[in-house]
């Protein structure tokens, strides 16, 4: 409980210092993004790591809370409606909620595919209205707006990105809570157990389909204040927020930063926002080094970052961290001029100008040499790679195993016998 | 007075009847075994009782209220409990939380998304006493897809027997144990069906005719036998459909 406590109130004294720390116009508005990418991948976890629901079209949420929030922006700017801008978010999260006990009701019968095949045809089906029904979506210019209209809140007016992100610190900070909370909830956990397995619950009394439409409207209502505060941050909500980039985007957070952890996907909102941000000022390229990163967790890492880092616990317990820094050195070393070598030439396979400056070095992508440098670094780090990885797994078992003097229940495969079946048997 | 009531069940897959006419009073508080060849229909005779299945035609009734066309959970609520053949857990979830949501229902939780389940003492103490009770209390906190096959069996059934429900639907509790294995399995059903009515499907003879109150002989979809152990040992139909089967095999 204490232990909790200490680590909520890090979390909300983090949120506080970081604009102190970085103060760039930059960093807030990455920050700012960040908020809401938390806030929208969390929601989207509610659904596939903890309901078990993949869903292909989550971004409808978003983009509706989104599209509704710039609406009443526009209202209170022409003074149709008097609203505070520090609740437009709630709007955003109530659309959110309203369409997603609308969607809920007939797509969460059932889990699997038929669930993620219903959730695209949504997906598609509101992102090709949304160019029809330009009164509201605003055709492909989308809806803009100001939140500058609304009363002051302690004399601020939002004029700043600086202003924003305490609005959505504090936003996000609330929903992250609500959505933790809602684990430790009869409805939250019932999630799991009918994710895990959706027919015993019925036998436990529980309705599967019931839980399922749950947790859908919790996800929407997240994802409708993910999708205001978008708004309010944006100014603007365009068809590209609900269509099914946007939603591909927020699984590929999810996945990345781990569906088993509630901690994971926030994670990935982060890793994936500074991909996102800054990798895309300094190649055209990101969207392929994005794809990869998704395949190679997929392929290496199925329970994501956070997995990766919980991995980790057991060597940590038994006080053999140690053992793994020699070879986690020894094996970056390769990888990294692997990656970097590999990257080298896709950059220069995509420039068109001859002359390419890639990390200080000048290569030339017409000339054969820069290829014969670039490739011949790849092999050999690759074949390097080879001798260093199975020292790496046998540094990863030796430092999963007990050493023999002490033994544990957690660790060695035998379970302990059975206390009351050893007094029958008597 | 019996507890549950089938009249005339009958059970079509496509063309085929699978049951074929069933009618069976069982009393508050026995112990009944339904015994039969493979493919006789007694995993099915479960399924249209519990509400996975729903009936051709005939009437079930549970506590004088139908239930044969009411949706599994209903029929859960209604405090008829099963457990499966083929275990059937919460597999990433941890053993406690597997019993803790077993308990849920029965303890008035409903849907609840604003109570917080770690400071509900009286659900806490309860899972954790079904926990002592089953022998799974050191394991609390594994995953109970890691558990031990054994172990594992005695999850499920701890999952059935959580919720206090009146009656208990066992389907084949000892399949594929060991004789050790087996026999402390029955202890532990004897010991938390007490005072429970208890139905199970088992093929083990020693055990059924050990534990039953009364044998239903299931062959081809129909009961062609419904008596205490020692009559229905001594049964000639069923000597001839049946157990004879047995002995020659």
């Amino acid at each position: 409980m204490i232990k909790q406590l200490t680590i909520w109130l890090l979390f909300a004294a983090t949120l506080l210092i970081l604009p102190e720390i970085f103060d760039s116009l930059l960093a807030i508005s990455i920050f700012n993004q960040m908020a809401i990418m938390i806030v929208f991948a969390l929601s989207y976890n509610m659904l596939l790591g903890q309901g078990g629901m993949l869903s292909f079209g989550h971004a409808v949420y978003f983009g509706l809370g989104g599209f509704l929030a710039v609406h009443v922006l526009r209202m209170v700017e022409y003074e149709s409606i008097m609203m505070s801008t520090t609740l437009v978010p709630l709007v955003g999260g109530v659309f959110g909620l309203l369409a997603a006990i609308f969607i809920g009701s007939f797509s969460t019968r059932k889990a699997g595919t038929v669930f993620a095949m219903i959730s695209l045809g949504i997906g598609e089906l509101v992102a090709a209205s949304s160019l029809i029904l330009v009164s509201f979506f605003g055709g492909e210019a989308g809806i803009s707006g100001d939140r500058t209209f609304g009363p002051p809140l302690f004399g601020i007016e939002f004029t700043q990105d600086l202003h924003i992100y305490y609005l959505g610190a504090v936003w996000m900070f609330v929903s992250v809570l609500l959505m933790y909370l809602f684990t430790k909830t009869p409805a939250g956990r019932m999630a799991n157990a009918v994710r895990d397995n959706p027919e015993r619950a019925e036998f436990i009394g529980y309705s599967a389909r019931k839980v399922r439409f749950i947790s859908f409207c919790a996800a929407g209502l997240f994802a409708g204040i993910a999708g205001g505060l978008f708004a309010v941050n944006y100014e603007i909500v365009t068809e590209e927020n609900l269509n099914a980039v946007t939603s591909g985007r927020v699984l590929l957070m999810a996945y990345i930063g781990g569906l088993g952890f509630f901690i994971g996907p926030i994670i990935g909102a982060i890793v994936l926002t500074l991909v996102n941000s800054v990798l895309s000022n300094y190649t055209e390229l990101w969207m392929l080094y994005l794809g990869i990163m998704f395949v190679l967790t997929v392929m290496f890492l199925p329970r994501g970052l956070a997995g990766f880092l919980m991995m980790h616990r057991l060597p940590w317990h038994l006080g053999k961290t140690r053992l793994l820094i020699r070879p986690y050195v020894l094996t970056a070393l390769p990888a990294s001029i692997f990656l970097l070598s590999l990257i080298g030439m896709l950059e220069m396979a995509h420039s068109s100008a001859a002359e390419f400056v890639y990390l200080g070095m000048t290569f030339n992508s017409s000339g054969i040499g820069s290829w014969i440098i670039l490739s011949t670094l790849t092999a050999a780090s690759f074949f390097a790679l080879r001798l260093t990885l199975p020292q790496l797994r046998a540094a990863w078992t030796a430092a999963n195993t007990q050493s023999a003097l002490k033994p544990s229940t957690a660790a060695n495969g035998n379970p302990p016998l059975n206390p009351s079946l050893k007094e029958s048997s008597n | 007075m019996s507890i549950l009531s089938l009249q005339n069940v009958t059970k079509k897959f496509g063309q085929t009847e699978i049951i074929r006419g069933v009618s069976l009073d069982i009393r508050q508080g026995e112990k009944h075994a339904i015994i039969g060849p493979n493919g006789a229909g007694k995993s099915t005779l479960f399924h249209l009782i519990s509400g996975r299945y729903s009936v051709s035609s005939g009437t079930i009734h549970f506590k004088g209220a139908p239930i044969h066309n009411k949706a599994p959970y209903e029929i859960a609520r209604l405090g008829l409990a099963r457990s499966f053949q083929v275990t059937n857990i919460f597999p990433l979830m941890s053993v406690f939380e597997n019993i803790r949501c077993a308990l849920l229902w029965s303890m008035g939780y409903k849907y609840s998304f604003w109570s917080m389940l770690g400071k509900q003492t009286e659900l806490n103490d309860k899972a954790d006493h079904t926990l002592t009770e089953i022998g799974l209390y050191d394991r609390r906190n594994f995953p109970a897809g890691e558990l031990a096959y054994a172990e594992q069996r005695a999850l499920e059934l701890g999952v059935a027997i959580a919720s206090g429900a009146e009656m208990i639907l066992l389907d084949e509790p000892v399949a594929g144990m060991s004789l050790s294995e087996a026999r402390n399995a029955v202890a532990l059903i004897n010991k938390i069906t007490e005072g429970k009515t208890l139905i199970m499907v088992e093929h083990d003879m020693n055990i059924v005719f050990d534990m039953a109150d009364r044998i239903s002989v299931l062959v081809y979809g129909e009961i062609i036998a419904c008596d205490s152990p020692a009559n229905v040992r001594s049964n000639a139909k069923v000597q001839e459909a049946y157990l004879g089967e047995v002995a020659s095999a």
